[in-house]
């Protein structure tokens, strides 16, 4: 068990000690699904890749796939971005 | 959200093709560099279409530059784009500046004239009053004097107390407070004569001769005040008794025929009859009631809602009938018929004597009460049963009514 992870268990110890979200203490994307419209991903660290049929989103370690049809970039602000279309899957990596 | 779209449509906004090798990365710059971009589709392969304010379009060009993208403007949308559009058509500026000058030119004449608060004096009078005043429609506002005007309507309309002009916009408005006339008095010569039969119980003679005087029976159309004043008789002197006789001619002077008035109260009698059986019997609704809904149709009938036989032994019906309204010469032989039954139930109730009395006075009173006026005074009011001889079941009382009020009323006459 390398130092990282050390410090990751602590955080997430600490996190849940406290009660607090994971995603402000963690560093970890918030992710909201309006059915399968909308994406709302915050806490984002940028985009990858941007195709009609898949985006790829970087967040806090690894990556966000999000696959599907005609998708289109609703907007994007410096932690914030939405994803508009027929979104058919959402992995993480 | 919407007010987000707002705000860019008045900013103005672009939509912008980014070329290049990676235009994720343009994006990704951008939105960290706190430019928003919004609406970010993929037209093909390294090509991006998206949206940006206008403000931030000079810091995307450094931002190209460091992706290694190109990018060009396709679509501008906003005010200001439609500004500098404005800008270069000459002819409509020109004529917005003109539309401008001439609505506020033509606002500064006065174009309406109202009169508020003229109920006597006819809307025209106060209008020609202003106008004489220099008030005219389609005069310039400035010269315009709401003072004098006010003054001159004052001055020249005895009928008005008070006058106010007031300009708003392109309307003047005139106030008018009238003045409070009492009507011309009526002089034509005329009687006061009895409206009613009655017994004069007080004469108040203001203007007039009494015809009447306390105690008389006076009878409908009788003269009770005379609007005919006869000359005052001078009573003989001692001395002139034997000269008397030949002058009496000479000093009968005509009479003076004067407006009567004075108030006139008279004891007035009013009849009236009421009868009540002893026993009462008849049939009376109990208050039930049953509805039966059919449909006929070529004159049989289906019962839809209701009992196939009437409940009740006594009954009373009302029928709707519904039909469908004809169109040309077409009929449909189909009624709807809504019939209900009042359950009604025979009754017999005794008074007696004493309760049908009563009651044939309260009939007997309620007939008179139509008659009396309302102002008149009651004084008496007595019951009297009528005694036919033989018994019967009925009972029969009269009532006179004793009431004091006036009975004078105005009759004009040719002197």
């Amino acid at each position: 068990m390398g130092w990282r992870d050390f410090q990751r268990k602590v955080k997430r110890q600490f996190s849940e000690a406290m009660e607090l979200p994971g995603d402000v203490v963690l560093d970890l994307p918030k992710i909201i699904m309006v059915g399968n419209i909308q994406l709302f991903i915050e806490n984002h660290r940028g985009i990858i890749e941007y195709t009609t049929e898949g985006v790829r989103v970087s967040v806090g370690e690894g990556e966000v796939t999000v696959i599907g049809e005609n998708l289109m970039l609703r907007n994007i602000l410096p932690d914030e971005l939405c994803v508009e279309g027929k979104i058919r899957s959402l992995s993480f990596l | 959200m919407v007010l987000f779209r707002l705000m860019s449509a008045l900013l103005g906004y672009v939509e912008i093709l980014v070329t290049g090798k990676a235009p994720e990365r343009f994006v990704n710059m951008a939105a960290s560099r706190g430019i928003y971009l919004w609406d970010i589709t993929r037209v093909r392969e390294g090509a991006v279409l998206l949206k940006v304010r206008l403000g931030a379009v000079k810091a995307l060009r450094h931002i190209a530059r460091r992706t290694n993208c190109r990018f060009h403007f396709e679509r501008r949308v906003g005010f200001p784009f439609l500004y500098k559009r404005l800008l270069r058509r000459k002819a409509l500026a020109l004529g917005v500046l003109f539309f401008l000058g001439a609505l506020y030119f033509l606002s500064s004449f006065v174009w309406f004239i109202e009169v508020k608060g003229a109920e006597r004096l006819a809307v025209h009078e106060v209008l020609g009053a202003a106008a004489e005043a220099g008030l005219n429609r389609g005069m310039p506002k400035w010269r315009v004097e709401p003072g004098r005007v006010e003054a001159a309507l004052e001055e020249k309309l005895p009928l008005v107390a008070w006058a106010g002009v007031y300009i708003k916009g392109a309307k003047v408005t005139i106030e008018v407070a009238e003045r409070v006339v009492p009507d011309a008095e009526d002089n034509r010569p005329s009687h006061i004569i009895a409206t009613k039969a009655g017994l004069v119980k007080d004469v108040l003679v203001l203007s007039g001769y009494p015809a009447v005087k306390e105690g008389d029976t006076v009878s409908p159309g009788q003269v009770l005040i005379s609007g005919e004043i006869p000359p005052l008789e001078e009573p003989p002197k001692p001395g002139e008794e034997q000269k008397q006789g030949e002058e009496a001619d000479k000093s009968k002077k005509p009479s003076r025929f004067v407006h009567a008035r004075g108030i006139v109260r008279a004891r007035v009698w009013y009849d009236g009859y009421g009868e009540a059986k002893i026993v009462e019997t008849g049939r009376r609704l109990t208050g039930r009631s049953e509805t039966r809904v059919s449909i006929k149709f070529k004159g049989k009938e289906i019962i839809l809602s209701g009992d196939q036989n009437i409940p009740y032994e006594l009954y009373e019906t009302e029928t709707f009938v519904k039909t469908i309204p004809q169109w040309r010469n077409l009929e449909v032989p189909v009624e709807l018929v809504t019939i209900k039954y009042f359950e009604a139930a025979e009754y017999r109730e005794e008074l007696g004597i004493e309760g049908a009395r009563s009651l044939a006075g309260e009939r007997a009173l309620a007939e008179v009460a139509g008659l009396v006026p309302e102002e008149a005074g009651v004084v008496n009011r007595s019951l009297e049963e009528v005694q036919t001889g033989y018994p019967e079941n009925i009972v029969r009382v009269k009532v006179t009514v004793e009431t004091i009020e006036e009975i004078g009323a105005e009759r004009l006459f040719k002197p």
